[in-house]
C-alpha cells in the first residue's frame, strides 16, 4: 500500500489557476466516491483559498498520480486550462510529512496561519462522511492534528500580526480591555481599511462607525461589517465618541490637527485615544504623537511591526520542524506494525511466551518420560488456536487495505500486542 | 496559607501580634502583597502581572530572612490587640500601596513603549493599559480604605496608651499625607475621570511618600513612631 497526494498551492500555480481548482463541499462530496473504482482504498479532499490537495492511500503501485491530477482537473467545468503540471505530487513519507508542515502553518502564505486546522479539519470530516476515510487516514489526519496544536502551544509560530490591518486591531487589544465596549470610526473605505474594520467586527468592537466622500461605497462596507454610515459632511461629529479612529482618505493636507485632538481628548476626558492612519499621504498631523492618551500609528509603524513579526514566525520554523520529525517517527513506526507479518509474528510470540511460561511453572508435575509429549502436545495446541486468524490475516493481503487493517487492529488490541510491535515493528 | 498558619501560630506562641520587629514586619509585608495581589487577582481575572507582584513578596522576605533573630523583648503595650488590629491594617495598606506603585510603572513602561513603538517584551507579556489601569485603581482602592483603618486604630491605641501624647509624629504625618493623597485620586478620578498617565504618576509618587515614611524616616528617628 501507498500513500500519495496530489494538490495545487501557492508555491505551484498563481492565484487564477489556484482558484479554477477550488473545490466546494458538495463538489467534494461528488468527486470522492469517484476515487474507490480507480483503486483508492481511502481518500480525503480538501480546499482553502490558496490550496487543494487529495489524499489518497492506494491498493498497490498501479495508481499513479497523474490520473488522480487528472480526475481532479476533470471534475472542475472550465478547467480545461489547467495544466497536470500546475499540480505537485508527493509519495509516502513526503506526502505525510507535507500534510503535517500544512496542518502546522509552515507551508501556508501567511506562516503560522492558524485557520488551516480547521480547513483540514473539515477535509476529513467530509471523507468520513463519506465513508472514505478509514482506518488509515483517521490516524494519519489525527497526527496531523496533534503536529498542528503542538506547532501552536510549543512554539510562537502563530503569534504576532502578519498583516497591516490585524497588527491594528492587535494594537487596540494592548490598548483596550473588552473591545465590544468600544466605538471605532473608519473613515475612508479603501482596501486595508476595509480589512481592519474586518477584524474589529470579527473582535465583537461594539460600535463601527463608517464614513467615505462616495456614500454609496461607505454603505456597501456598513453592511458587510454591519456598521453604521456616517455622512461625509459630519465626519467631525463622529469623532468625539470614537475610542478608535482608522483613517484612509486621500487628502493633499491633514484632516486632523493637534488642537483638533486637544479639543476632542478634552471632551472625552483624556481617555485613551487610538488612531491608525493609512492614508498615503497621511491624513493625521506626525505631531498628535506627543498628546496624552493619544495612540497614533501609521503605515510605517505597522508594516515594520508586521515585518518583526515574521522574522520572528520564521525563526521558529525549526522548532515546527523538530516537532514533525517526531510525530513523523511515531507515524513511521505505527505504519511498519500494520504490516500483516509483523502483526502474526508478535501472535505468536505471544502465545509461545504464554506455553513457555505455565510449562515453566508445571512441567515438574510430570513423570520425566511424559515432559516431551507435554512440550509436543501444547505446541500443538497453540498452532491451531492461531492457524485462522493467521490465514484470515494472509487472506486479507488479497483483500481490501480497509479490511487487513481493521482486522490487525483487532488482534493487535484484543491480545495487547502493541507494545511488542512498537518495541520491534519487524517482529524481529 | 502555609504563610498565614504560621503568622498565627507565632502570633499565639508569643502572645503578640507579629509586627513587633522589623523581621516580622516584612514578613508579614510579604504575605500581605501576596494576599492584596490574590485579591486583585481575583476581582480583575487577569494573571500576567503575577510574576512582577510576587517577585516584590519574595524581596519583602528575603529582607526579612535577612533581619531575622531571637525574639527580643516586647514592650507590653506592643502587645494589645488594638496596636495589632493598627500594624496589621497599616501593612496591608501598604502592600496594597505597593502594589499600586508596581502597577503604576507597568502602565508607564507599557505606555512608553507604545508611543515609542517598540513592541519588545515588555509589550508582549503584560496585560492592556485598560486592565494595568484598572487594577492600579483596585489596589489605590484597597490602599486608601486600610490606611484610614490604620490611622483610625493608631489614634486609638495612642490616645488609650499615651494620655498626653502629641500628633505630630513624622510617619503619622506622612501616612496622613499618602492617604489624602489617594483620597484626592479617587476623588478627581469620580469626579473629573482623571485616568491614564497622571493618574500613574500620582499613584507611583504614592508609593514613593510611603518608603520615604517608612524607611528614611526610621533611619533618622528611633522607634518606628515618636509621640513622646
Amino acid at each position: 500500500m501507498n500513500l500519495l497526494c496530489v494538490g495545487i498551492s501557492h508555491h505551484t500555480a498563481p492565484l487564477d489557476v489556484r482558484e479554477r481548482l477550488w473545490f466546494s463541499a458538495d463538489e467534494i462530496r461528488r468527486t470522492l466516491p469517484l476515487l474507490k473504482p480507480l483503486g483508492a482504498s481511502e481518500s480525503v479532499l480538501f480546499s482553502t483559498c490558496n490550496r487543494t490537495e487529495l489524499y489518497v492511500l492506494t491498493e498497490n503501485g498501479e495508481l499513479k498520480p497523474e490520473v488522480l491530477k487528472n480526475l481532479l482537473i476533470a471534475q472542475k467545468s472550465g478547467a480545461e486550462t489547467i495544466q497536470a503540471s500546475d499540480l505537485f505530487s508527493l509519495s509516502a513519507g513526503d506526502a505525510a510529512r507535507h500534510l503535517f508542515r500544512v496542518a502546522a502553518g509552515i507551508d501556508s502564505m501567511v506562516l503560522g496561519d492558524v485557520q488551516i486546522l480547521m480547513q483540514v479539519k473539515e477535509g476529513l470530516n467530509l471523507a468520513t462522511e463519506q465513508s472514505t476515510a478509514g482506518f488509515f487516514m483517521n490516524r494519519l489526519f489525527q497526527l496531523a492534528f496533534r503536529v498542528g496544536k503542538r506547532a501552536r502551544s510549543e512554539s510562537t509560530i502563530g503569534e504576532g500580526a502578519v498583516s497591516v490591518s490585524y497588527a491594528a486591531v492587535e494594537l487596540a487589544e494592548k490598548i483596550f480591555d473588552d473591545l465590544k465596549k468600544k466605538t471605532a470610526f473608519v473613515i475612508g473605505a479603501g482596501e486595508t481599511a476595509e480589512l481592519t474594520a474586518t477584524h474589529l467586527r470579527g473582535k465583537e468592537v461594539g460600535r463601527l462607525l463608517i464614513t467615505n466622500r462616495t456614500q454609496e461605497r461607505a454603505q456597501q462596507l456598513a453592511n458587510k461589517v454591519q456598521g453604521t454610515v456616517i455622512p461625509f459632511d459630519h465626519w467631525c461629529d463622529a469623532l468625539a465618541e470614537s475610542d478608535i479612529v482608522i483613517s484612509s482618505v486621500e487628502v493633499p493636507q491633514f484632516i486632523l490637527s493637534p488642537d483638533d485632538v486637544k479639543s476632542l481628548s478634552r471632551k472625552q476626558k483624556y481617555s485613551p485615544l487610538f488612531m491608525i492612519d493609512l492614508g498615503v499621504p497621511r491624513n493625521i498631523d506626525p505631531k498628535i504623537k506627543d498628546l496624552e492618551n493619544i495612540f497614533l500609528y501609521d503605515l510605517d509603524t505597522l508594516n515594520t511591526m508586521v515585518d518583526e513579526n515574521l522574522q520572528h514566525r520564521k525563526a521558529e520554523i525549526p522548532k515546527v520542524d523538530a516537532i514533525i520529525d517526531e510525530v513523523l517517527g511515531e507515524l513511521t513506526q505505527w505504519y511498519s506494525s500494520l504490516e500483516v507479518n509483523p502483526t502474526i509474528t508478535a501472535l505468536t510470540q505471544f502465545m509461545e511466551s504464554i506455553r513457555q511460561e505455565e510449562l515453566a511453572k508445571n512441567i515438574n508435575r510430570f513423570d520425566p518420560k511424559d515432559r516431551e509429549l507435554v512440550e509436543l502436545v501444547t505446541k500443538r495446541m497453540i498452532n491451531k488456536i492461531i492457524h485462522a486468524p493467521i490465514v484470515n490475516l494472509r487472506k486479507g493481503e488479497e483483500t481490501s487495505i480497509t479490511e487487513r487493517l481493521n482486522k490487525m487492529s483487532a488482534i493487535q488490541k484484543l491480545f495487547g500486542l502493541s507494545k511488542s510491535l512498537k518495541d520491534d515493528p519487524h517482529g524481529g | 496559607m502555609l504563610h498565614l498558619s504560621y503568622l498565627a501560630f507565632r502570633t499565639i506562641v508569643f502572645q503578640h501580634p507579629p509586627v513587633t520587629t522589623i523581621f516580622e514586619i516584612f514578613t508579614v509585608l510579604a504575605f500581605s502583597v501576596t494576599a492584596t495581589y490574590f485579591i486583585i487577582e481575583l476581582r480583575s481575572h487577569r494573571k500576567e502581572t503575577g510574576y512582577f507582584i510576587l517577585n516584590i513578596a519574595f524581596f519583602f522576605q528575603l529582607a526579612s530572612s535577612l533581619f531575622i533573630k531571637d525574639t527580643p523583648e516586647v514592650p507590653p503595650i506592643l502587645r494589645s490587640g488594638l496596636f495589632g488590629a493598627h500594624v496589621s491594617s497599616a501593612l496591608l495598606g501598604y502592600a496594597a500601596i505597593t502594589i499600586a506603585g508596581a502597577y503604576g510603572l507597568m502602565y508607564l513602561m507599557l505606555y512608553h513603549e507604545m508611543k515609542a513603538t517598540r513592541f519588545g517584551i515588555i509589550y508582549k507579556k503584560l496585560p492592556t493599559l485598560e486592565t494595568l489601569e484598572r487594577m492600579t485603581f483596585t489596589a489605590i482602592k484597597l490602599a486608601f480604605i486600610l490606611l484610614g483603618t490604620a490611622i483610625l486604630f493608631g489614634i486609638v491605641w495612642l490616645y488609650h496608651v499615651y494620655a498626653g501624647a502629641h500628633y505630630n509624629d513624622p510617619k503619622l504625618i506622612g501616612t496622613v499625607l499618602v492617604w489624602a493623597m489617594y483620597g484626592f485620586l479617587l476623588a478627581a478620578r469620580k469626579r473629573f475621570g482623571m485616568k491614564g498617565r497622571q493618574a500613574m504618576i500620582l499613584s507611583i509618587t504614592g508609593f514613593l511618600v510611603s518608603i520615604f515614611s517608612m524607611t528614611i524616616i526610621n533611619i533618622f528617628f528611633s522607634g518606628f513612631h515618636k509621640f513622646y
